[in-house]
């Protein structure tokens, strides 16, 4: 199966940066696709077939919260795995978001390790993604 | 000689910096350079009180921080194009840990989409130095950081 990575997030330089540490942390994805909304995400949604989903959730037009309600409520996408990642560090949106069905939570600013230790499962283990592997902090879980 | 303590505001922005983009304060008086092109930046958060953050720094900053978030040259044309971009993405982060570092992690908050703009003049920056308001300089750049909340 592919391993197809969607990078959902408004501001370019972030999509670009999360690129370039999936690149790093040796993830060996088979494709990135990028969104800049929820709306532009589901019809990437309708395009492409999606390993997982990275989602910001401060967005113009659809935000993250709304996008992981649309995901969650489809039968066709709610297997999907979502990784929120954020800045916003509320333990009360975190545990909202955890029953609306998220996969993990990575907290803005994050290291490729990180990013690593949350889509190594989520992907399939990987040599290459493996062979530095360090554990996650406390801003993943 | 004691060690120098920080405000919550200054301490958030200088870890997000270097956490962020590797870049790094120091702790010497910064001076705004004339004749350079300065940018002003803004989010607002929102939850059980609310607020505004505003980041007023030069082009070369924000070039620098675009350029060190893509893993280009400071002096490539991306960089640049890159820098507004850039300016907004480091405001959300920074404004997402302060809310939860000054009130809390139990506290919901919502922040607004950043807005970034250019000065048409070099800034009077705030001569005042408070738990409000820092002054810094980052890799030889003079930036200022603005807490303003709203009235009770």
């Amino acid at each position: 199966m592919a391993r197809n990575v969607l990078i959902v997030d408004d501001s370019s330089v972030i999509r670009q940066m999360v690129r370039r540490l999936l690149d790093v942390a040796g993830l060996n994805v088979d494709a990135v696709f990028e969104a800049g909304n929820g709306i532009e995400a589901l019809a990437a949604l309708h395009d492409h077939e999606i390993s997982v989903m990275l989602v910001d959730i401060n967005m113009p037009c659809m935000n993250g919260l709304q996008l992981v309600e649309r995901i969650k409520s489809n039968p066709k996408l709610h297997d999907i795995p979502l990784v929120i990642v954020s800045t916003e560090g509320s333990e009360q949106r975190i545990s909202e978001l955890k029953r609306m069905g998220i996969s993990a939570y990575i907290r803005k600013p994050f290291t490729p390790e990180q990013l690593r230790d949350v889509l190594t499962p989520i992907l399939g283990v990987s040599e290459h993604a493996t062979a530095d592997a360090q554990p996650a902090d406390d801003s993943v879980f | 000689m004691p060690p120098q303590t920080h405000s919550p505001l200054t301490t958030v922005f200088s870890d997000v910096l270097s956490d962020l983009a590797f870049m790094f304060t120091d702790d010497e008086p910064a001076e705004p350079s004339p004749g350079s092109i300065w940018l002003e930046g803004s989010i607002r958060y929102r939850g059980p009180v609310s607020g505004t953050l505003t980041l007023v720094c030069p082009l070369e900053f924000c070039r620098m921080l675009a350029a060190n978030l893509l893993g280009l040259d400071a002096d490539e044309p991306e960089a640049e194009a890159r820098a507004p971009d850039a300016l907004r993405e480091l405001l959300n982060v920074v404004c997402g840990q302060y809310v939860t570092t000054a009130f809390g992690h139990d506290k919901i908050f919502d922040l607004s989409i950043p807005e970034a703009r250019v000065l048409p003049e070099t800034p009077q920056l705030a001569s005042s130095e408070d738990d409000r308001t820092t002054t810094l300089s980052v890799e030889g750049h003079c930036v200022q950081l603005r807490h303003t909340p709203d009235p009770a």
